[in-house]
Parts: structure tokens; sequence; C-alpha cells
């Protein structure tokens, strides 16, 4: 008797000090790793789940659906066929390499050299593709969802914009040059425009700004590569994006509420958080200096990271934007675990010895400096903005 | 029966004291960061370890000194670009810094280098005399470049320290420059960089990391310490209290010291119960010094304040000049 009433008291106290536990402990990270270490994959010393590792893609996704796949995620084992002859068949062609502008030797001229980098610079070709139809998984039909009037209109002015300052050059539309050439661009420029009065003329990948979130890994030189470093209470993300776009990101493991919106950060304010064996990471405090498909400092991020399996780690994001887009959207991404051994990230180092940009402001003096001595073509008057983009 | 009661009383709350503390301890609780001004949890006097025994440096870390400014022990100055005063004497704040007044001035600080001497070889103590001499033109800092180590270690910004399972990833506020320094062991690093190479070990509770493969652009302080790409630098790093590591680095480079050389300082814990790291995207900031004088109309010609006008005229330097010092 007398010992069952100890024990019920000793059972009580362990009641309460476990609820007392919990009820400390229950805002901590530790009690989001407790509940995580309840799943099932691979767990850190210290019990969360693991996610270190280099990761990428040597595998093709788009991140678009095309429409004759309709609401489905996945090819048919005939599809995958098909997609993988043709992606064989792409590979084949001699790209840039060819020099062609328009199915026509391009050699000399303003596209070409504006092209700048050749095949080789691209790295080897995918020679992988995954059965997945599109990187997006949400909406249905594995698209974009619509940009708002608002967003579509502000997208419509830059996109006028961008053809003023190439009109009646190679690259634009018929017509003298436009006074446009002196107005300030309707957003903070990111874009490849056809002007370098200024160093803000230039894009955003020129200035060494080019590694927003999300990113996406893509196959080749510039298709990007990421190592994950965890600690108890932090997860940091490396980042290289080529061209020595690379960029550290450091998620805090917490709670706290996000900073004031006035504050702006160019990779956003993140706060990460357990689910199982999910990283959840809520990023807000964009910048209006990054640009996301046309969301700015709206942008909204739902990052998660999870290992689908001990090689593969699944990273998918839900982008929302009511000044943007009509909906959230969701995309989906498996990556391939990199031997970390042999594969070292490499860090960036693309503001240090910034020479293209230096060069085109420099250049572009010394062409007008030439002009106005009768000595060489108005600037205004080359294309310096097209060659280089998605034509070839 | 009182003292029954009594005894289990006193046994739950033991059992409860014994759940709490080591539901703490397995757990390896975090406390959480809330707002500026939420007081934060007493400090234990141990140092965190992982499970594997060693220390856990994880956490948001700053140097407190005036280290960048000058390893060596050096009074204040009114400023780091001088030029002569009256009848040769006393000189005063060059142009650039002079409307700065006594925000411009250089901290005076007790050096961080064993003998407080840089064992530089002749004629590389010309050149640091030079740097100093040519500060604005040369440091890379002003630049915004990626700062190297040791410097990274002791730049007037928090810093962040994961330690990782086979990696310790640092992440640097200023330029968000990082590192990573590798436990494990990996192939060697193919060129050279302005973070280098790390690689790490234990020696005890001590972390020893070696870091090769910089590039010689980068220096130690705003006094133009420099080296060559022969540098190579040993670290340790120690727990000397839980919210305080000594920090020692050991710098060699046959090109430019007579001998090996080393600093030592305590790198402290960013206490505030919401330290994370910021912005400090410099890159951006130093677009009007760097390519300022390649505008089709320049913006910054003249300053005009109550007391005085600034007045700046560019130079078109070489752009191998404008990168490569």
């Amino acid at each position: 008797m007398r010992t069952t009433a100890r024990s019920l008291m000793c059972l009580c106290a362990v009641v309460a000090a476990v609820t007392l536990a919990i009820a400390w402990e229950g805002t901590t990270v530790a009690a989001q790793q407790r509940a995580a270490a309840a799943a099932k994959g691979p767990r850190t010393a210290w019990g969360a789940p693991d996610l270190q590792g280099v990761w990428n893609t040597n595998t093709q996704v788009p991140l678009e659906r095309a429409r004759e796949y309709g609401t489905r995620a996945m090819m048919t084992e005939a599809e995958h066929a098909k997609a993988l002859a043709d992606l064989q068949a792409r590979n084949q062609r001699p790209g840039r390499d060819s020099r062609e502008i328009a199915g026509k030797s391009g050699v000399g001229t303003e596209k070409d050299v504006a092209r700048a980098y050749n095949e080789f610079w691209f790295g080897d070709k995918p020679t992988r593709l995954s059965y997945r139809t599109s990187m997006i998984v949400d909406p249905p039909d594995g698209r974009m969802p619509a940009y708002t009037p608002e967003a579509a209109r502000r997208i419509a002015d830059k996109r006028d914009f961008l053809a003023a300052l190439l009109q009646g050059t190679s690259g634009g539309r018929p017509g003298p040059i436009s006074p446009r050439r002196a107005e300030r661009s309707p957003d903070y420029n990111l874009d490849r425009i056809n002007r370098s009065d200024n160093p803000e003329d230039r894009g955003g990948p020129e200035r060494c700004f080019g590694d927003n979130l999300p990113v996406t890994m893509g196959t080749g030189t510039f298709g990007g590569v990421m190592q994950i470093v965890q600690s108890p209470d932090s997860v940091s993300i490396y980042y290289d994006v080529g061209q020595g776009q690379g960029f550290a990101w450091v998620i805090p493991i917490t709670n706290r509420p996000h900073l004031p919106k006035s504050v702006q950060m160019y990779h956003g304010d993140a706060i990460g958080r357990w689910e199982g064996d999910t990283l959840v990471v809520d990023v807000t405090n964009f910048s209006d200096e990054t640009n996301f498909r046309g969301s700015r400092e709206n942008l909204h991020l739902i990052q998660r990271f999870r290992r689908a399996d001990a090689n593969t780690l699944q990273v998918e994001f839900t982008a929302e934007d009511p000044t943007t887009w009509t909906r959230p959207w969701t995309a989906m991404q498996e990556l391939e675990r990199a031997d970390d051994k042999t594969t070292l990230v490499l860090e960036g180092g693309c503001h240090e010895g910034n020479y293209g940009l230096l060069g085109m402001l420099l250049n572009t003096r010394a062409a007008e400096k030439a002009f106005a001595e009768g000595k060489g073509p108005d600037p205004a008057t080359q294309d310096n903005a097209t060659g280089g983009g998605a034509e070839n | 029966m009182r003292t029954r009661l009594g005894v289990s009383a006193l046994a739950v709350g033991i059992i409860v004291a014994i759940c709490v503390i080591s539901y703490g301890v397995i757990a390896g609780q975090v406390p959480t960061p809330r707002s500026a001004t939420t007081p934060p949890p007493a400090r234990s006097p141990q140092i965190k370890r992982q499970a594997s025994g060693k220390p856990d440096f994880s956490g948001v870390w700053q140097a407190n000194n005036t280290a960048n400014w000058d390893l060596v022990t050096h009074e204040a100055m009114a400023a780091r670009v001088m030029q002569t005063g009256a009848h040769g004497l006393s000189p005063v704040p060059a142009a650039p810094v002079l409307a700065l007044g006594a925000v411009g001035g250089v901290p005076p600080g007790l050096g961080v280098v064993e003998g407080n001497v840089i064992p530089y070889k002749p004629e590389a103590l010309q050149k640091k005399k030079d740097n100093f001499d040519h500060w604005l033109d040369r440091d890379p800092e002003i630049k915004c470049y990626q700062p190297g180590v040791p410097r990274a270690m002791y730049m007037p910004y928090p810093f962040q320290i994961l330690q990782g399972t086979n990696k310790i990833m640092m992440v640097f506020e200023y330029a968000n420059a990082q590192r990573t320094i590798h436990l494990d062991q990996v192939e060697p690093y193919p060129n050279d960089s302005w973070m280098g190479h790390s690689v790490g070990r234990w020696e005890g509770d001590t972390l020893v990391v070696d870091v090769t493969s910089q590039i010689d652009k980068t220096w130690f302080d705003r006094a133009g310490d420099f080296h060559s790409d022969a540098l190579h630098v040993v670290e340790r790093y120690r727990m000397m209290t839980p919210d305080a590591i000594w920090y020692e680095a050991t710098i060699e480079d046959p090109n430019v010291f007579t001998r090996p050389w080393s600093i030592a300082m305590p790198i402290y814990r960013r206490l505030e119960p919401n330290a994370q790291l910021m912005d400090y995207r410099c890159i951006e900031m130093v677009e009007e010094l760097l390519y300022g004088h390649l505008r089709k109309q320049p913006l910054v010609r003249t300053w005009e304040g109550q007391n005085m006008t600034v007045s700046v005229e560019r130079r078109i330097p070489p752009p191998d000049v404008l990168y490569e010092r």
C-alpha cells in the first residue's frame, strides 16, 4: 500500500517533470528538434534532421510545364524516351559556337560580341532528364499563375522602356534614337538594358547582384551547387550559382518574429523551424533591389528542405506576393548528393576584379568620345543588350 | 506519516529537478532569441559541447578591439589620412576625411602581435609604409573586397560560426564573406581565393585550422600590413569561457617576413537575445567610389557644408590599377 502510494507519487513527479519540461521547453529549438527526432531520416549528433552535404543536379527539369502534358506531373515512359532523344539531339547542335544569328553567320556582329561566352563556358551538356514535367507542382497545370493587373502593367512598362532603348539599333524596332534614353528606369533596374550611362544601368549579374532567392539549380557550369552546414541553432547554405555569384545564407532556427518591414535584406529575413524531417523556412523582408520573376520587396517565400533518401535532397518553395501573382505557386526540385570530399564549393569572387562592369562603362565613354570627334558610330545606335539572351 | 510525505515531496522535487535539468542537457537546449529587451536566462559557467565531446563554437561572435585599424600597439590619430601641418609640424587630417572630425579618427589600441613587432623584410617594410601612406587608394576593405584570414576574424562586424559534422562554416556580415573549414579529408584547393582554403583538426579542446591558397591582395589591417600569395596561417580556437574564444593565428610568409609571427585576442559572443547577422552589402555601397568617374554625367563633384566645401576631382586610373592594388 505504502509502496503503491510512493510509486504513485513518483509517477506524479515524473508526469509533473515532463509536463514542466515541455512547458519550459515549449518555445525552444530543442522542442522542435525533439519533435523532429520522432521522424525517421538521418540525424545530426544533436538530434536534428541532417541535411548537411554538397548538393547539385545533373538532371534537367524545366520550371514551367509544356502545355502538352496538361496536369500530369510525370512523363510516361514513351514521353520520357522522346524528350531524352530531343535533348540528345539538342546537345549535338553547335549552339553559340555556330556564331550564327538567325541562321546566318553572325561573326563580328554586335550580337556575336554581346554573347560573350562560347559553349565551352556552359560546361558539360546535360544527359539526364527527369520524369518530372516541371518544377512547378502547383498550380496543377505546372505553370506560373497569372500576374495581377498591377504587376502586368509594371512588367509591360519595363518592357516598353527596354524596347525604347533598343529602338533604331540592330536588335530593336526601326526608328530614331528614342528620347527615353534619357529617362530613368521605371523600376530599380536589374535587367540587361541597352545603356551604359551609369553603373545602375547594367544588369544585376553584371553588378554582382545575381544571387537572388530562391535558387533553382540547373545543370552545367551556371547551374549551381550548394553546401549545407548545420549547427544546433542555425542552418547555413552556401550557394555557388555560377559566374562567381556565390552567397552565404544563414537560417536561424527560432520562433522570433520577422524584422520590421522597414528592414530590407537581399536574401530576406529567414526564420527556420523543423517539421518532422523537413526544414521549413519562412522568408520575408526582401528588397526592392531583388527581382524574382517580377516579385520584389513583397515576396514571401516558404522554403522546404527534406532528405527524400540518402542521396536526394528535396527542395521546395512556395512563392506568394499578392501585388504580383494572382495566387501563390509552388515549385519542387530533387537535388543529388555530391561527394563532399572531391566537390569543393568554391567561393564567389564576382566583385573583386569586376572588369566586365568597368569595361562596359569605360568603353562606352571611349566610344562617346570617339563619336564626338567624328571617329565612330553613336554608341546609342549600337545594340549591347540582346546578344547574350536566350535566342541562341 | 508527515515525515513520509515530506520525504515524498522532496523526492518529487529532486525528480522534477533531475528531469528538467537532464532534459535540457540531453536536448542540447538552445535559448530562443526574442526581442532585444527580453532578459536572457542566466549563462551556464560550462562551455557548450557537441555530442562528440568537442567544444561547440556555434554562435554569433565579434572581436572588440582595434586590430583592424592596426595590429600593433598604436596611439590615437586624428585621421588615417593626414597632411603636413603648420611649420611642417603637427599633421592635420587631409581633405577626404577632414569633415568627419572626431568620427573620422583612429582609436588607440593595444597591439595583438606577440612582441608587438611584425618582422618585415626590409623591402617589405618599405611597401607597408607605402601602403599606409596610400591607404585610401589601396586598402581592399575600402573597395568591399573579401577580407581574407585572419582579418575577417577581427573586423568590426559580427560573424556566425556554424559547427557542423564534418565542416564548420563561418559567415561574415561584412560583404557576406564566408569560409568553410573542412574537418574531413578533401581534395587540395585548385587555385588561390580571397578567403583561402581552411582545413581543421582537433588538438584536445583546441580547434587548429590550417589556412592556405590565399590570394595576395588581402591585407591584415588599415595600416597597410600585407602579405604575398605564399601566406600560410595556422589558427587556434579555444574556449576561454562559454562566451569568449581565445583566438591565435600564426602567420608565415617567407616572401614578406623574416620569421613566423603570431597574433592573439579574445573574440566575444554577441549576447543580445536577438543576435543575428544582417546585411552589409558593400558591393553596391562602393559603386560610386569605384565607378563614379565612369558615369556619363558625374554625380559627386562637391560637398557643401556650413563650414566647408569639399570638391572632388575624379581621375581615371588604368583598370589594372583600379583592381590590382
